[in-house]
């Protein structure tokens, strides 16, 4: 019997305070511990409803008070001085337009460059990431599992803690549909084998389905979320990369 | 000379005020009010700005200007040991979960967590945002408080553990919502 993972080191390993060998030792261990990898996930979604809890504070009154405060006259002037502030400003932008440096978000490891990358924070974070598919495309679905497996084995290697989504809507909920998809044996072991992995499809896609009277069962592993766009902009605003696939 | 020392400083400046959104939030973390996190931005901001020169490395910043800005709070505890709102935001919080929907739409999640960080001791609150909103590492959030890392670290841990609770707690008092995936 190995002995009990501490709250504390748990802690540490999602804040990644772990060094690689450390890592990947407890990444192992939860591949075989279904509870070690339950309180890991637990852990990581109270962080992610922290971020998400604290993404906009709300803006304090005095601002606005302070802002209309300024009796009129000096209003104008501010708003003349404004203009010329954002007169220079843009004219300064203009001149050095060649100088900018590209500024469109850094793609995690090697990502197909045909595929649409986008992340809110300056450089994208690779352990977050989520890959969505909409369509049924049979070439696409293998494109998103095999992208999938690509990042979950790169980060194993480097002894990086990855959490990686596949998040499916539209006709792309085939892949994810018990009898429809043709990689549901593939998707099931992927879902054993890496923990931090989650199959998340569409309620709205799912409610559409039905609508035409096709009767959508989900695959074991997968999970519904309320709409896949919803999803999607939660998690931007966590800190996470998105990829289209 | 003037002219010279203000073009010297310059570059300094603008780095200051650019923090300002980052340590806003973390102050809204700590206190849950948007004026008194609003006066606490901009007391450090001003601190920080007298104080420049005793910055060494320009990399350190944030975690220098998060430093005074926890004096600032400290302070301000000190000075309202009196003010104690902890009664509200548990009024807070049980009201919200009975509804139904509590905790399933955005908003709502949005609105419990904050009521449960609200709820928890001070010491754990400031542990936890410092953490989880800016990615400090343990070694830097011990700097910026004071504090050994083995205390960042059982603080962390047991506010996380409380959070989990209390948002357990939360969750069901709400009914049961078969289709929405809590993330949880």
């Amino acid at each position: 019997m190995r002995s009990f993972v501490s709250d504390e080191s748990l802690n540490a390993f999602i804040d990644g305070e772990f060094d690689v060998a450390e890592s990947e030792s407890l990444i192992a261990r939860m591949r075989d511990d279904p509870d070690l990898a339950q309180r890991v996930g637990t852990l990581r979604s109270l962080q992610s409803m922290v971020r998400l809890a604290y993404a906009e504070p709300p803006v304090a009154q005095g601002w606005v008070e302070r802002a209309a405060a300024v009796p009129p006259r000096q209003f104008m002037q501010r708003c003349a001085f404004g203009c010329l502030i954002l007169l220079a400003g843009l004219s300064g932008g203009w001149a050095l337009r060649s100088l900018e440096p590209q500024t469109a978000a850094v793609v995690p490891a090697v990502v197909k460059s045909d595929y649409q990358t986008v992340s809110l924070a300056r450089v994208a974070d690779p352990n977050r990431v989520m890959l969505h598919i909409d369509s049924a495309a049979p070439a696409k679905m293998k494109a998103v599992l095999d992208q999938a497996e690509f990042f979950l084995d790169q980060a194993e290697r480097q002894g990086r803690s990855i959490q990686l989504e596949v998040i499916a809507n539209s006709h792309g909920l085939s892949l994810l549909r018990a009898g429809v998809s043709p990689y549901a044996d593939r998707i099931a072991r992927m879902g054993k084998r890496h923990a931090s992995l989650q199959f998340i499809a569409c309620s709205q896609s799912i409610a559409r389905f039905s609508h035409e009277g096709q009767v959508v069962v989900l695959l074991p592993t997968a999970k519904a979320a309320p709409t896949a766009l919803g999803q999607i902009v939660t998690r931007l605003q966590q800190g996470w990369t998105y990829v289209r696939v | 000379m003037t002219m010279i020392t203000r073009f010297l400083m310059g570059p300094l400046r603008p780095g200051i005020e650019a923090l300002r959104p980052v340590l806003y939030r973390i102050a809204y973390a700590w206190c849950h009010d948007p004026a008194l996190a609003d006066d606490l931005v901009q007391e450090t901001l001003s601190k920080a700005w007298v104080r420049r020169a005793q910055l060494r490395e320009e990399a350190a910043l944030k975690a220098w200007m998060v430093a005074i800005m926890n004096h600032c709070w400290l302070d301000h505890l000190r000075s309202r040991r009196d003010f104690d709102d902890v009664d509200d935001l548990q009024d807070t919080l049980e009201s919200r979960a009975d509804s139904p929907e509590a905790c399933c739409n955005r908003e709502q999640v949005v609105a419990c967590v904050r009521a449960a960080v609200a709820r928890l001791p001070q010491g754990q609150r400031q542990v936890l945002a410092l953490v989880d909103l800016e990615e400090f590492s343990y070694a830097e959030v011990a700097g910026i408080l004071d504090i050994p890392v083995g205390t960042v670290m059982s603080r962390l841990s047991r506010a996380r553990a409380s959070l989990k609770n209390m948002l357990d707690t939360a969750t069901q008092q709400a009914a049961a919502q078969p289709l929405l995936r809590r993330v949880k």
